[in-house]
């Protein structure tokens, strides 16, 4: 019986043993970067765990962000055209508070210029950012706990572990090339490369006419359609841009705001007119709002996209009915360097009215 | 609460193990009210609004059950007796489980717009069936007199109260009785902590660590036939690490506190039939089913075609008891057929020739996997439709897409195969004899190893590591 107990003992001490191991190897290692830079460093797709490394490791005077939207896009392509030293924060599926929360960290940590690439559908719901489950902001703030759930983490752990492994000159190659096809979180050798599309990616067969008229068939389905509105309110909508957007611009005037509108295709309003128009008509009323009131604050450029119509009615720019190819990603870049669709702050609704417009009189190809 | 969860581990367990092992010194009933008590506060944490209803299911069926056991009552009585308490039961179940689902269904038939908003009580599948079977038995004479606070720790033992296993009276409540139990076993506590470390490995590092490529099939609109074939086979393993993870669990926990429970997994993957399958897969859930719903209808006692007729209401009525939907109504029509297929094969072949049996054995493993596979696809997807829509992407391996992401999730998924299929499960580990109330005998007889106590310790430390702030098992929602 006493041996046993002695057993027990030895089997608790070496779990904690290895649980400041791990942890220590964490710390060593730092694969998140969130205490130190590294030139040996790997990046991951996980871009609401990743951003709070990259905020901590990366130099830049510009964050970048946005939803899916704005996933695709290269941090270097964003410094060729604009001629700026970016950060790409956006995140998948992010609302306003995320991404709020996420830039006043980006310009705590030196940025000087925002891009943001703006949906109405950001402003939905937006949770309390402090009780967040998808996005820790004890880790953005480096707090005990933040730092805590980074170090006693079993996949933080694992992925140590391999970099580690792949630190090791005769394993550094095959294990660097293998990375991305294997289950590890830091897979990627470049920062650019964080949810790009691959150089060769064949843009013909995901963004094309076919599939966005099949989404556009899914979304308005009579069993589906009343998912199109779901959780859109306006006066909360307006509310969350007011904290989130107007809050953070004109808690720093010192930093310039680039926010856009994104080109979806024409489809996506146009689904709302055919299913949902109550929700269509908030979107019109918000963005109106959201339109009026940047485009007064000294310090934003406010750039609408969302009426070209040589994009937006060319359906082959699209992989669904709001996600555009990398081929408009170069054109977002190029417009916002020119200026082209700027916001006339004297005329702040001219864009949206050409945008009433075009949906009112679009006929979907049948 | 969540066995999966620090306040559980570092606070929870070893409080109540102290106060359990602190009260036994002075006492047999003392630590079984001390174990009922912490059981109810365990249900409490997090599912307090139930708690209510949990003791006023108590107080019911052991109201009902005493009527059957101690009160003299005539045949008529009796059964009216029994019927009163199944149908009490059946009905609370009704009620919170199926009500709104019912009205669903009401809703589309008359085109009506009547809304239901239930709360889904945590566990009440699990303790309305354990009770369920504690009358049945009485009904039949086959219950001695239980005291109340060993009835309550009966349903509510917190090891298993919320995701099972069922537990049987004849087999809990005269462990509690003994005296033994209430002293601390080391070796049963140092097994347990190992049994476990196993589960918590399980869950926290293997089903959690698999979940995201759940999505690859069942939150894409249209996936492609690896994407579709790589989430199936994901959720295939997420499920089974999450179940069997919390099975361990259970069984580890309650080893600490003296007391075997039944077994509830068997390599079920390994499985080289479907009738194999359910002997291997949610053990206690089979039993029950057949103890008290199959063998009542009849069971293979009644010919040929009314045994496929009760195993398919067997199998619907179980598909149903895991969730208020069609596409478990689904889940439970498939296993069904395929029972129905599996007995009607051995019908019609009953000797194989010997030349034949192992190639017959890796066939059926294959064939096994595959339908469980393809069942799994509606127990997880959120509506028949979606389910179809993976399905048909399974079989469509013209649209491949076959990227990065679907080659890391390939070799995952690779790894969890082999696991599965390769590894030893956690009885044949630890020699876990649940019926002759005995484990770990081989270290008992040669001491623990050093390779085993610290690579139990890298599991138990593994497993706290993967903890994430909240992951519930799949099995709560049942």
């Amino acid at each position: 019986m006493h041996g046993t107990f002695i057993h027990l003992k030895r089997l608790l001490l070496a779990s904690v043993a290895c649980v400041l191991g791990a942890a220590t190897l964490t710390y060593l290692v730092d694969p998140l970067q969130l205490f130190r830079p590294s030139r040996l460093a790997f990046y991951s797709d996980d871009t609401r765990v990743q951003n709070a490394g990259l905020i901590r490791s990366q130099s830049f005077d510009t964050a970048f962000i946005g939803t899916s939207l704005a996933i695709h896009f290269r941090q270097s392509d964003i410094d060729r055209v604009l001629g700026v030293h970016s950060l790409k924060l956006a995140m998948t599926g992010s609302n306003s508070r995320q991404q709020a929360f996420v830039l006043g960290q980006a310009i705590d940590r030196g940025a000087r210029r925002v891009i943001w690439e703006m949906d109405d559908f950001i402003f939905v719901d937006a949770a309390d950012i402090e009780t967040d489950p998808y996005l820790s902001v004890d880790l953005y703030r480096r707090t005990a706990k933040g730092i805590a759930s980074y170090l006693f983490s079993a996949a933080m752990a694992k992925d140590s572990l391999f970099a580690l492994l792949r630190s090791i000159p005769p394993l550094r190659q095959p294990l660097t090339k293998a990375a991305p096809y294997l289950p590890v979180k830091f897979a990627l050798s470049d920062v650019d490369d964080i949810y790009a599309l691959p150089r060769d990616f064949d843009v013909a067969r995901d963004y094309n006419a076919g599939k966005v008229l099949a989404s556009f068939a899914y979304i308005t389905a009579s069993s589906r359609s009343r998912f199109l509105g779901e959780g859109y309110d306006y006066d909360a909508m307006v509310r969350h841009f007011e904290q989130d957007a107007v809050g953070l611009i004109t808690r720093h005037p010192d930093v310039s705001f680039d926010i856009y509108f994104p080109p979806y295709s024409i489809l996506q309003f146009v689904a709302m007119r055919e299913a949902s128009p109550e929700t269509l008509k908030i979107v019109m009323d918000l963005t109106a709002h959201i339109a009026q009131r940047l485009t007064q604050l000294p310090n934003v450029r406010l750039h609408d996209f969302r009426a070209i119509k040589a994009v937006t009615h060319d359906l082959g720019n699209y992989g669904d009915v709001i996600h555009h190819s990398p081929v408009v990603d170069a054109k977002v870049l190029s417009w916002l360097a020119s200026g082209q669709y700027r916001v006339d702050p004297n005329k702040p609704l001219a864009s949206l009215d050409e945008l009433k417009a075009q949906v009112e009189v679009y006929r979907v190809p049948q | 609460m969540l066995f999966n969860s620090y306040p559980f581990i570092l606070l929870f367990l070893p409080i109540v193990l102290a106060g359990y092992f602190g009260l036994g010194r002075r006492g047999n009933l003392a630590p079984v009210i001390w174990l009922a008590l912490a059981s109810v506060a365990f249900y409490a944490i997090g599912n307090w609004q139930f708690v209510a209803l949990l003791l006023i299911s108590i107080a019911f069926n052991y109201g009902i059950g005493h009527l059957l056991i101690v009160a003299k009552l005539g045949p008529s009585q009796r059964k009216a007796a029994l019927a009163l308490g199944v149908a009490g039961d059946l009905l609370v179940l009704g009620i919170f489980k199926y009500a709104g689902f019912a009205m669903e269904n009401f809703n589309a038939l008359f085109g009506t717009h009547v809304a239901v908003h239930i709360l889904l009580p945590v566990g009440i599948s699990f303790y309305t069936f354990t009770q369920i079977a504690f009358l049945v038995d009485a009904y039949r004479g086959q219950v001695a007199a239980y005291a109340l606070p060993h009835y309550a720790l009966f349903v509510t033992y917190f090891p298993h109260l919320i995701a099972g296993p069922i537990l049987h009276h004849k087999d809990m409540i005269p462990q509690f009785e003994r005296e033994e139990t209430k002293h601390p076993d080391a070796h049963l506590i140092l097994c347990g902590v190992i049994i476990f470390a196993i589960g918590l490995f399980k869950k926290t590092c293997l089903a959690d660590g698999i979940q995201p490529l759940v999505a690859l099939a069942f939150e894409t609109r249209s996936p492609s036939f690896d994407q579709a074939w790589l989430g199936a086979l994901a959720y295939t393993f997420q499920l089974y690490f999450d179940f069997a993870g919390y099975s361990d669990m259970a069984i580890g926990i309650s080893l600490m506190f003296g007391i075997f429970l039944p077994v509830n997994f068997n390599s079920p993957y390994k499985a080289t039939s479907i009738v194999a399958f359910w002997r291997r897969w949610h053990m206690t859930l089979s039993q029950f089913l057949r103890d008290y719903l199959y063998i009542p209808l009849g069971g293979n006692r009644r010919g040929r075609v009314l045994r496929y007729v009760n195993l398919m209401i067997t199998m619907l009525l179980g598909g149903l008891w895991h969730g208020a939907a069609w596409t478990f109504v689904a889940w439970g029509a498939l296993h069904g057929a395929y029972l129905c297929v599996n007995h009607a094969f051995n019908a019609l072949m009953p000797n194989m020739p010997l030349s034949l049996a192992r190639p017959t054995r890796v066939a059926g493993a294959v064939l096994t996997f595959l339908a469980v596979v393809v069942a799994w696809v509606f127990f997880r997807a959120v509506s028949l439709e979606w389910a179809l829509r993976v399905l048909r992407a399974m079989a469509d391996p013209a649209n491949i897409v076959f990227g990065r992401e679907e080659i890391a999730a390939l070799v995952l998924v690779a790894i969890y195969a082999s696991l599965v299929w390769l590894a030893p499960n956690t009885q044949d580990i630890m020699g876990y004899d649940h019926g002759n109330r005995r484990v770990g005998e081989a270290l008992r007889a040669g001491g623990i190893r050093p390779v085993m106590l610290y690579g139990a310790s890298l599991v138990l430390a593994f497993g706290i590591l993967g903890i994430q702030s909240h992951s519930e098992f799949i099995y709560f929602r049942f």
